[in-house]
């Protein structure tokens, strides 16, 4: 975009040792075809977005890197208006763009794929060797000893394909995932908080409740519910019991009801400002299955106009927890109007699932 | 006409029989008094011909016909044949014969193990049967020997006194596999391929890593068909089911190259991306100049060298096909890949004897492959 030398540093170029906690970040989020992707000097983040009714993001921090190097070319007009910013001397250009989410999840599994065909192949031939814990690494995988390889990302330049470089066993493999530019106009660098313009829009200031819990137990619910195939899910939060509430109505095999009553013991954080129930597409919320597999904890909060938000926290040995966010749209309410933006999702099947309220 | 021999290696030979079945149900297998050739021919994908000495796989090799050299073609289904050796892998003596049951040919397999007797087995053998029931209990597991529970000490079952040491039982199975005796004139039209001399030959890497990478690929392929993701399958199992059932049509190719400087790579090039991997230091062995029909600087590969690191040989293969190829991977020997570029890749995985070192047989696959 701008005069600079012949040879201007990659975007990015970030080393790690090990792509299971990656991947296993990015396959909480596995719904979609494309993934958004912003490159910022903190770390990656993915956003994957069904329909404009869901969207699930994962951050790749820093920290679960080696090395981490962000590039980033800082837009020259704001230096005027960064006074206030100390140091501060302009808003970095946050590169951001589309990838196929499915062929990276690949991609990072060729990682460790061919040391897995090696312990295989040795079970093959002892047959006095248990398969009970074959999942596990022994003593003498090439990861136990130290001797993995590499997995190297990089992003040259806006316009270059986006580059896993894996480096393990005498094999280097190469993969360039084509980018696309990201459909909407990218409003990267304005905004404030975690979100950008393309998210769905959540407001912090207008909570209604907030939740914290084990993930686990969240799962247990929606494992308990799941059985019936329901279609809709209602998440009820009220300020006395049954403090929270998960319902399925309208599915086949009638209804039923996962109560969090013994509300002291279950959450750990629970503020209700208001009574808050709304009604969700059912697989949209079991989308978040894989994320309540692996958090520890999920903080759930509801905005005035009736915005699901729950943030997982998956603690990665070693280093910093990582942070998972996944935001529903509800089905519209009939009575309600100040639902209009998000009422063309439901096309009148609100009318049928009036909550006891 | 007659056939008749034990088996022994009957661990290699059961591998070598999954690894022809995984391309095709039906083999050619062809007898005679200085070896045993195997040879699939699928309709589509790639064939295989495995010739191997006798003594590697059988002794007390007795043939007779009325062809020269003994021959005998016969045709017969993998699929029983590797049941069958399954069930001999523990055996304390297997033997193979052709034979006649109401009228069909039939290769008969015998198989004799040592299996000791529920109730003693409990009680743990006597010092000195040791040894061979270890062996034969194991056999014995696999065929069905309903015993009770050895880790039940509640159970104290009543016995016969018993005054002798004997406490295995042999155990004879017959398996029988029909066949089809093929007349030499079927046969003799069905020829190996003949291919020119090859461009780069290179010794692959451990097939099993080659597989496990070539796999990831192939699914890499599938991702890149477009098949649109609908929330309904949103469970991640769910997910790629509808994946791989919409690749179900489709066969990905795979580019596979070679160079006579010891590289080897794999490329796959969808819309959505581009992803490459490369095995370096690997063998291209010295031609024996004896074994060729031209002086070795004009054979194709000495310009291969010549022409450097950056001159390679390339055929595309089909992923799936390829797959199955590699899974001869489990014959531990080593393979060497004839590239011949944009035209032909073949694979010779030498089968090591066990109890002959330097003495190998070679399992010939013509692989198919595709232009570009």
């Amino acid at each position: 975009m701008e005069p600079q030398g012949p040879a201007p540093p990659p975007l990015l170029r970030a080393v790690t040792s090990s792509t299971r906690p990656l991947y296993q970040l990015l396959k909480s989020i596995n719904f979609t075809n494309k993934v958004h992707v912003e490159i910022t000097e903190n770390g990656l983040r993915f956003a994957a977005d069904h329909a404009r009714v869901m969207q699930g993001v994962a951050h790749w921090s820093r920290s679960l890197f080696t090395s981490y190097t962000a590039h980033l070319t800082r837009t020259p007009t704001r230096v005027e208006d960064a006074q206030e910013g100390d140091d501060e001397v302009a808003e970095p250009i946050i590169p951001t763009f589309q990838i196929s989410l499915p062929a990276l999840l690949e991609t990072l599994q060729i990682f460790g794929a061919a040391d897995a065909a090696a312990r295989q192949a040795r079970a093959d031939v002892d047959p006095y060797r248990s398969n009970l814990r074959n999942y596990r690494s022994d003593a003498f995988s090439n990861h136990t000893l130290g001797m993995s390889g590499t997995c190297t990302l990089s992003y040259p330049q806006k316009g270059d394909p986006f580059s896993i470089i894996l480096d393990e066993n005498g094999v280097s493999t190469t993969c360039n995932l084509t980018t696309y530019i990201t459909e909407h106009a990218n409003g990267s660098g304005e905004d404030d908080g975690d979100y950008n313009d393309n998210d769905i829009p959540f407001d912090k200031e207008d909570l209604s409740f907030k939740i914290i819990t084990h993930a686990r137990w969240l799962l247990d619910a929606l494992a308990e519910l799941a059985p019936a195939a329901p279609e809709k899910l209602t998440i009820a939060a009220t300020k006395t019991e049954p403090y929270l509430r998960l319902t399925t109505a309208s599915g086949p095999l009638g209804s039923s009801t996962v109560d969090f009553a013994k509300g002291r013991d279950l959450l750990e954080t629970f503020a209700v400002r208001r009574r808050w129930a709304q009604t969700f597409k059912f697989d949209m919320i079991r989308s978040a299955t894989e994320a309540m597999r692996i958090a520890s904890k999920v903080s759930l909060r509801g905005d005035g106009q009736g915005v699901l938000s729950m943030q997982f926290m998956v603690e990665v040995e070693g280093r910093e927890p990582s942070f998972l966010d996944f935001r529903f749209v509800p089905y519209a309410v009939c009575e309600d109007d100040e639902m209009g933006e998000v009422g063309e999702e439901s096309e009148g099947e609100g009318e049928g699932e009036e909550e006891e309220g | 006409m007659r056939f008749k021999t034990d088996l022994r290696n009957v661990r290699t030979f059961s591998k070598l029989t999954a690894a022809l079945n995984s391309l095709e149900k039906i083999a050619w297998m062809r007898l005679d008094d200085d070896s045993v050739r195997f040879t699939v021919i699928p309709d589509t994908g790639s064939q295989v011909w495995a010739s191997l000495s006798v003594d590697l796989i059988f002794d007390n090799y007795h043939l007779q016909s009325a062809e020269a050299n003994n021959t005998i073609n016969l045709e017969l289904p993998l699929g029983p044949l590797q049941r069958a050796l399954k069930s001999a892998i523990n055996s304390s003596y297997a033997n193979l014969r052709l034979t006649k049951r109401d009228g069909i040919p039939m290769l008969s397999m015998t198989i004799h193990t040592m299996t000791k007797d529920g109730v003693h087995e409990s009680r743990g053998g006597g010092g000195g049967g040791f040894g061979a029931g270890f062996g034969g209990g194991r056999g014995g597991g696999a065929n069905n020997n309903n015993s009770p529970d050895p880790f039940d000490e509640h159970v104290f079952a009543q016995e016969s006194l018993e005054l002798t040491m004997k406490r295995e039982r042999e155990k004879i199975i017959t398996q029988d596999i029909p066949v089809r005796v093929l007349h030499p004139d079927t046969v003799e039209t069905i020829m190996q391929p003949k291919v020119r001399e090859p461009d780069v030959h290179i010794q692959l890497p451990p097939l099993l890593q080659l597989k496990a990478i070539s796999d990831r690929f192939t699914k890499l392929a599938l991702t890149g068909s477009g098949a649109s993701s609908s929330l309904t399958s949103a469970g991640a199992a769910a997910f790629t089911n509808t994946r791989s059932g919409g690749g179900g049509g489709q066969n990905p190719k795979l580019e596979l190259s070679a160079n006579m400087h010891g590289s080897l790579r794999l490329r796959l090039a969808t819309d959505t991306l581009d992803i490459t991997s490369v095995w370096h230091g690997l063998d291209n062995p010295e031609l024996d100049p004896a074994q060729l029909a031209m002086p070795l600087e004009e054979h194709p590969s000495t310009h291969f060298r010549q022409a450097g690191p950056d001159k390679w040989a390339t055929v595309r293969v089909d992923g799936r096909d390829w797959s199955r190829v590699l899974s001869v991977g489990r014959l531990e020997g080593r393979v060497i890949a004839c590239f011949v570029d944009d035209h032909a890749l073949i694979l010779y995985v030498y089968v090591p004897h066990v109890d002959d070192i330097g003495a190998e047989d070679v399992v010939t696959y013509y692989v198919s492959s595709y232009s570009a």
